[in-house]
């Protein structure tokens, strides 16, 4: 008769350990359609090294489709508005970069892609803007990416906390909503104030360009794939830079090459808050080069990166 | 090796950060009186900042060298057991040494009320002379540690680094930003960037 609870425990110890992982996993599933799911507006922190802001957002979902408008609420009135994950307009002064802004589709959050590279586990529950949140953490299995820590809302499954981690744990950006409400944004909410310019499909005032150059890197870190590769011309100096972006699901990184023109260039290496910037020289049969990767990666993985830069299109690789 | 860089190493020893290097480099240089006289002064300084008692001229290292150097010759010399009686004898020296400097320090905290109204004022007032050595180390070294990652800015980059890096920052984010993400965090990493 002793054996009964004491095998009851045990079969109890079988089921809760699966159980336990499938519930970090569902957390994560959640967190990929709660996006698409769920109307809500509500403020939010940011804060790096040396920055903190206060933004509003305004997120609506309607017969499947996705309308959002963000604002910075302290110093310069900066707006976004999105549509199904393309950006419709921006304020001026964040739109002085890259010509096709809109050319890459929303992605979908791929659990099975993100569990072959972080480690996810529930940490257990919290409260985040006055709400009962599950505590996730995604611990990366290598150290070529940062670790996030995610405070999932129970109600909706919306990410109300986010925070970046190095290897010796420190942080290095949150992302914090102060208040929520899940109530659906009228359409005047929605609307853009004057000052957000409409993005265009194709950006004419930084004209593409077709080049002789292609360029492939000799190593990444595993995980990462190229997501779109841009050239443009430099307004300032004339030369041609191409851009590109890769991204492993949660994280992303893009490479700037540009040739030198025989200006002498040191190496050098940023950091600012999560965001590092490594400027790496390179020889290349057509002159010299420099290769610059900015991205959220640790300083170490951005150096191989920009070292492993090669001219040339790589046999291995399918997509152009 | 610079002074600065040995007395910035010492520090971090003594505040038991130092790293395998600087322990290395420390010891290196402790046969010169004058990083062992820089040593003892940093161990003043520290104990009257932890408001502990401390014997300024206590140098139980010292000792145990003197011991090791004057049983060196016949523990060589002689062989077979004599060998293993000059090891001991090695140890033995060493522990005296060490219990003779315990000793002289648990006696002091015997009479530890009235020593540290003694001696303490004593050191006070060398190490308050000498004290900027320490406070303008810990400024000194804040300083080396920035060179071109201080606090995120860049810094000492002239030219080219200077126009490009911070527009190839703001590139990055708004790719990052506009291509096709869900989450409102990469927005709000680059409107952080515009802010600067």
């Amino acid at each position: 008769m002793r054996v009964l609870p004491l095998l009851s425990l045990l079969l109890c110890g079988w089921f809760v350990v699966p159980a336990h992982a499938d519930d970090a996993q569902d957390w994560l599933k959640r967190l990929g359609q709660a996006e698409q799911q769920h109307s809500y507006q509500g403020t939010f922190v940011y804060e790096r090294n040396g920055s903190f802001s206060t933004h509003s957002i305004w997120h609506r979902v309607q017969d499947g489709k996705v309308r959002e408008r963000l604002m910075q609420l302290d110093g310069a009135a900066q707006e976004v508005i999105r549509a199904d994950g393309r950006t419709e307009c921006v304020t001026g002064k964040m739109v002085s970069g890259p010509g096709d802004v809109s050319a890459v589709s929303a992605r979908q959050l791929d659990t099975q892609k993100l569990n072959d590279w972080y480690a996810v586990t529930k940490r257990g529950d919290s409260r985040v803007a006055g709400r009962p949140v599950a505590v996730i953490s995604l611990t990366p299995r290598d150290q070529h990416r940062y670790g996030f820590e995610l405070y999932l809302d129970r109600e909706t499954g919306l990410p109300l906390k986010s925070l970046l981690l190095n290897d010796k744990g420190q942080l290095l950006e949150r992302f914090q909503f102060t208040s929520l409400e899940t109530t659906t944004p009228d359409d005047s909410e929605l609307k853009p104030t004057g000052l957000c310019r409409p993005v265009a499909t194709a950006d004419t005032a930084a004209p593409v360009v077709t080049t002789a150059h292609a360029w492939h890197s000799d190593w990444l870190p595993p995980g990462f794939e190229q997501i779109s590769s841009t050239v443009r011309r430099d307004p300032r100096t004339k030369s041609e830079v191409t851009s590109l972006l890769y991204d492993d699901g949660l994280t992303r990184f893009s490479v700037f090459l540009e040739p030198l023109q025989g200006t002498a260039v040191p190496d050098a290496r940023v950091q600012l808050g999560p965001t590092v910037a490594v400027s790496r020289h390179l020889t290349t049969p057509q002159g010299d080069m420099i290769a610059t990767v900015v991205g959220e990666i640790p300083l170490g993985t951005a150096e191989r990166i920009a070292l492993s830069m090669r001219v040339g299109k790589d046999e291995s690789q399918t997509k152009p | 090796m610079s002074r600065e860089a040995l007395q910035e190493s010492l520090s971090a020893v003594m505040d038991n950060e130092a790293d395998e290097l600087e322990l290395r480099r420390v010891l290196n240089a402790f046969d010169d009186t004058q990083t062992r006289d820089t040593w003892s002064r940093y161990q003043v300084a520290r104990a009257v900042m932890h408001k502990d008692l401390l014997i300024p001229r206590l140098d139980i290292a010292s000792a145990v060298s003197a011991a090791l150097a004057e049983e060196q010759v016949p523990a060589k010399v002689v062989r077979g057991p004599w060998r293993s009686i000059g090891r001991l004898a090695v140890a033995a020296s060493v522990t005296v040494a060490v219990l003779a400097g315990v000793r002289l320090y648990n006696q002091d905290d015997i009479v530890g009320a009235q020593l540290a109204q003694q001696a303490a004022p004593q050191s006070l007032s060398a190490p308050m002379a000498k004290g900027p050595a320490v406070l303008a180390n810990y400024s000194e070294s804040s300083d080396q540690a920035t060179g071109p990652m201080a606090n995120g800015v860049l810094q000492g980059q002239p030219g080219w680094h200077d126009q490009r890096l911070p527009g190839y920052l703001r590139q990055h984010a708004q790719q990052a930003a506009l291509k096709g993400s869900e989450s409102p965090l990469p927005y709000a990493r680059a409107a952080s960037l515009e802010n600067r």
